[in-house]
């Protein structure tokens, strides 16, 4: 007979333990609230924020459904007509899909997987305020008749300085374009808390299909994002310095910010669903009380989609010209994604028809999702045949099908999860009967308003427009969708009254109201887990009955503050074996801080207030600066005792560490956006007879050579410096490395001047000033991460123990010399590929 | 106790069980890289994109999928005894095979850069 496990830790515990693992953790009250950095706490903060911005957006979408209610309606004007209709598409997708993902992953994942918070929570302070302070800005340009009116996804020559001088097309450039970073930002805290911090015991086979689906969304949006970032840059330069990128007569291309639109605009799609495909998943085996059917499948579906997704972008263009065969490569792609989607659904079926449902409001919610996403997904398909793309292109077809995918999708799924999730928050459920009221209206309101669509589409009406003439035949379909779009907002603010009626009762305890399997029910506190449980299946509330007892008595991993800090454990990637003491951060105002300057520099610069944008730049500099600074410092004790005679390090350097892998991920980002520079390169000058263009030209070959010779000198004195650790000439090298650095792009500038390279005369030349742009953007990171690097080192902050900055620093470092060397090439490359 | 520090080769196990996916990848980059540059001014080709090209590559692809189809079929065998890593990478082989076989139609049917 098996003997049971030994659990890793005594009972009862030490009197005083508890109490010193709530004074670290104990989240501040009133004002000080803001600074507080703790995932729960900045998770409700963001989920608060991003359902607002669903209200917000919803309001701009009934001006819609009101302006189109009856033909020729004088309601909003054409160019109000124009901001609401670009500002609620935009909202919808930049400040309500994606940050309601994250935000929700932020506030669930650790309690999912077990740990006590992210690893970052400061950066996901900074992300989630850059978000709100920027967002609301953004907002705000609506009431000042400022806001963007080129469409949610601004294709160019319609938002180029010719048609649109005004600067409302630059809010959206610079402010979506920086939003987009802290999206970023939350995508790298993401993989590394899934992949670094998991419960010891939760495999990667047994970890929630939830974190799987949030694993897959964080990679593609390190790989999609930075197409749209680049982009917005290059459109930004094109409206501020005349570099004519997506100008036809001088070189440029309009398609070339389709395509880069496109690459990170379709992905998205499934950055938005992929979260609710997992949370369906979560939900799904609790509802019907058995395990997932095909969990396998579904973990590979998730990936197999992520993947797929990326070969989809051009079949938003299938009008815009493109070659036949391409076209064909796309359509076959877009079918071919439908398989693992089909796998997903599927897969829900079977443990819906296998298990025992237990009927409530999340059931609801989630057989609405089922059939309206489904419904959107076949007409995906139907749009993925190019033929019938063409005729319903632009028409209400398409406004038809993506609101059946992506309310369907998403929207449906998360009020699915707010049903399930909500007694996390104080102990208590939503009504079940003003659910029923909430689900039906929001489910007859949404088909009422959007299905008549698809036959106003079928029927001719364009997209955007603004009005319409009464004899056209749209006039009744037009009324219906206007009456569903206001029962289905019915449906919403009933839900939040719900929810702030319930939000004030008095808490509770929370307990497991849906006898679910997964972690996140699991008493937690601000600390999360009383211990850390070791995981022993992918069910471990079912498979484990007593588990929750013996996590409240402490009698698993770290029941205590080992060293006084907040902490966790940091597993292994695959097999989550405990490998170090992840020290964490403590609450702070510079994550604050920091993001006001960051919002404040794009906004204000978007409305040519330089000083005051400077102003702002540099606080956000300074902020980040201090904030950098209290990090990676080591504490008094080597090793720590967690229990179960597993004794962990305190800390890690190098590759072991979580750090290091972020400041990785951070480079495939910038390398991302670099790529996709050098696409833009590529793009303009394919349409070129001869490149360089007549009267273009580059700096002669030797300069580039002595240009990378210095980058390489710089690499190999910050290589130097690594290995000169705690020894007085460390600081010198590092400086030493920047002047190698500084030499080199200013061999880059002397030989663009001597060229006579003029960026506004072509497209090409426009190009390669945009890749030296990039590298010079670099050089000035460097100026500020190379005397950093020196002040730690003279006071002492850097250490065998706490070398995370040096070892980092020197990542970016080399990463630009690569960088360097990629774009002095790729300028010269391409033109002798072409002779 | 200290902690085994056993390299659990998380990128090598990845790279094995993406293998298909990335087949397709690089398949569709390369058949749509190609078919974009022979129809832009620089790299125009007579009489449109060079299928030839893309067939080979297609033959290969499919040869090489169907073949991590084969060598995965273990899993039909013991569903239950299959690891997640296995899994995966036998359900992507056969994702990857049907969407390149779709691939292919375009290849089959479409020519020239109209």
């Amino acid at each position: 007979m098996n003997q049971p496990t030994p659990l890793p830790n005594p009972a009862p515990r030490p009197a005083g333990e508890l109490e010193r693992l709530e004074d670290v953790w104990r989240t501040p009250r009133g004002w000080r609230f803001l600074s507080s950095v703790n995932n729960t706490s900045i998770g409700l903060l963001y989920i608060g924020t991003a359902l607002l911005f669903f209200v917000l957006a919803g309001i701009l979408g009934l001006l819609i459904r009101t302006q189109l209610a009856v033909p020729d309606n004088g309601f909003l004007s054409a160019g109000t007509y124009n901001q609401v209709f670009t500002m609620h598409g935009t909202v919808m997708m930049f400040l309500f899909a994606i940050p309601v993902v994250e935000a929700i992953a932020v506030y669930l994942l650790p309690n999912m997987l077990g740990a006590r918070d992210l690893p970052f929570p400061r950066l996901s302070a900074y992300a989630y305020w850059a978000y709100a302070i920027g967002g609301l800005a953004f907002f705000c340009t609506l009431f000042f008749g400022l806001a963007p009116d080129g469409g949610w996804f601004m294709y160019p020559p319609l938002t180029g300085t010719k048609y649109s001088p005004g600067l409302n097309a630059d809010f959206w450039l610079l402010g979506i374009g920086f939003i987009e970073i802290s999206a970023i930002a939350g995508a790298i805290e993401l993989i590394i808390g899934i992949l670094f911090t998991r419960a010891p015991g939760m495999t990667l086979g047994r970890m929630p299909v939830y974190a799987w689906a949030m694993l897959v969304v964080a990679v593609m949006i390190v790989f999609a994002f930075p197409a749209v970032i680049a982009g917005t840059a290059l459109l930004e330069l094109e409206r501020a310095f005349d570099w004519p990128f997506f100008v036809a007569e001088r070189g440029g291309d309009p398609l070339l910010w389709q395509h880069l639109f496109w690459f990170f605009g379709h992905p998205e799609v499934y950055i938005i669903f992929l979260p609710a495909a997992g949370m369906v998943s979560t939900m799904i085996p609790t509802i019907a009380g058995t395990g997932l059917v095909g969990r396998r499948a579904v973990i590979a579906a998730l990936v197999g989609v992520g993947v797929f997704s990326f070969g989809l972008w051009a079949h938003h263009m299938f009008t815009a010209g493109l070659g036949v065969l391409e076209m064909s490569f796309v359509s076959a792609a877009s079918m071919a994604v439908a398989v693992p989607t089909a796998i997903q659904v599927f897969a829900w079926i079977c443990t819906l028809w296998k298990g025992k449902v237990q009927r409530g409001a999340p059931t609801l919610f989630l057989l609405g999702f089922m059939f309206i996403f489904v419904l959107g997904g076949l007409t995906g398909v139907m749009v993925a045949v190019i033929p019938f793309d063409w005729q319903v292109h632009d028409t209400y077809f398409i406004v038809a099908h993506f609101h059946y995918v992506l309310i369907g999708g998403m929207v449906f799924p998360v009020f699915a999860a707010m049903y399930y999730w909500i007694p996390l928050i104080n102990g208590n459920r939503l009504s079940e009967r003003w659910a029923r009221w909430v689900f039906w209206l929001m489910f007859g309101g949404f088909n009422l308003a959007f299905f008549p669509m698809h036959i106003t589409g079928l029927l001719g009406m364009p997209r955007r427009v603004y009005t319409y003439a009464p004899d056209l035949g749209w006039n009744g379909l037009n009324m219906l969708s206007t009456v569903g779009a206001f029962v289905f907002a019915a449906g919403v603010v009933l839900f939040t009254i719900d929810t702030v009626r319930t939000l004030r009762r008095r808490e509770q305890t929370v307990g497991n109201p849906w006898n679910a399997s997964t972690l996140e029910w699991l008493t937690s506190e601000d600390y999360g887990n009383r211990s850390i449980p070791r995981v022993r299946s992918s069910n471990p509330l079912w498979d484990q009955p007593t588990l929750t007892q013996e996590v409240d008595e402490g009698r698993h991993y770290l029941p205590q503050t080992a060293t006084g800090n907040r902490e966790t454990i940091a597993t292994s990637p695959v097999g989550a074996e405990p490998r170090y003491l992840l020290v964490l951060p403590g609450d702070s105002w510079l994550p604050l801080l920091a993001a006001a300057g960051t919002a404040g520099f794009f906004l204000l610069l978007t409305m040519k207030l330089n000083l005051l944008a400077t102003i702002c730049g540099i606080t956000a500099v300074l902020g980040t600066i201090a904030w950098l600074w209290q990090s990676d410092r080591g504490v008094p004790q080597r090793e720590v005792d967690v229990g179960g005679g597993i004794v962990l390090p305190v800390g890690a350097t190098g590759t072991a560490s979580h750090s290091w892998w972020a400041t990785i991920i951070m480079l495939v980002v910038d390398a991302s956006i670099f790529a996709s520079f050098a696409f833009a390169y590529l793009h303009i000058s394919m349409r070129l007879q001869v490149c360089p263009p007549p009267g273009s030209a580059l700096p002669p070959v030797q300069l580039a050579w002595l240009s990378a010779a210095l980058l390489v000198a710089g690499s190999i004195l910050i290589w130097l410096a690594t290995r000169a650790l705690g020894r007085r000439r460390m600081p010198w090298l590092a400086l030493a490395a920047l002047v190698c650095a500084m030499a080199s792009f200013g061999v880059d500038l002397y030989g663009l001047r001597s060229a006579d390279l003029a960026p506004s005369e072509s497209a090409w030349a426009a190009a390669v000033a945009a890749l030296a742009s990039y590298q010079g953007l670099h050089i000035v990171l460097l100026m500020i991460l190379g005397p950093y690097l020196a002040l730690r080192g003279w006071h002492g902050h850097l250490t065998a123990r706490s070398r995370a900055t040096l070892d980092n620093i020197a990542l970016v470092w080399h990463y630009t010399t690569l960088q360097g060397i990629a774009w002095l090439s790729t300028v010269r490359l391409v033109p002798l590929l072409m002779e | 106790m200290n902690v085994n520090r056993a390299n659990e080769h998380f990128f090598r196990r990845m790279l094995r069980a993406i293998l298909p996916l990335l087949v397709w990848l690089l398949h569709f980059i390369f058949c749509y890289g190609l078919a974009a540059a022979q129809c832009t001014p620089a790299g125009m080709r007579p009489g449109g994109p060079d299928r030839t090209a893309m067939g080979i590559a297609t033959v290969v692809a499919l040869a090489v999928l169907a073949w991590l189809v084969w060598r995965g079929r273990g899993v039909l065998a013991q569903p239950s005894r299959t690891g997640l890593w296995q899994w995966t990478a036998f359900l992507f082989a056969a994702l990857s095979l049907v969407a390149v076989s779709w691939n292919s139609v375009g290849i089959l049917l479409v020519d020239g850069c109209a």
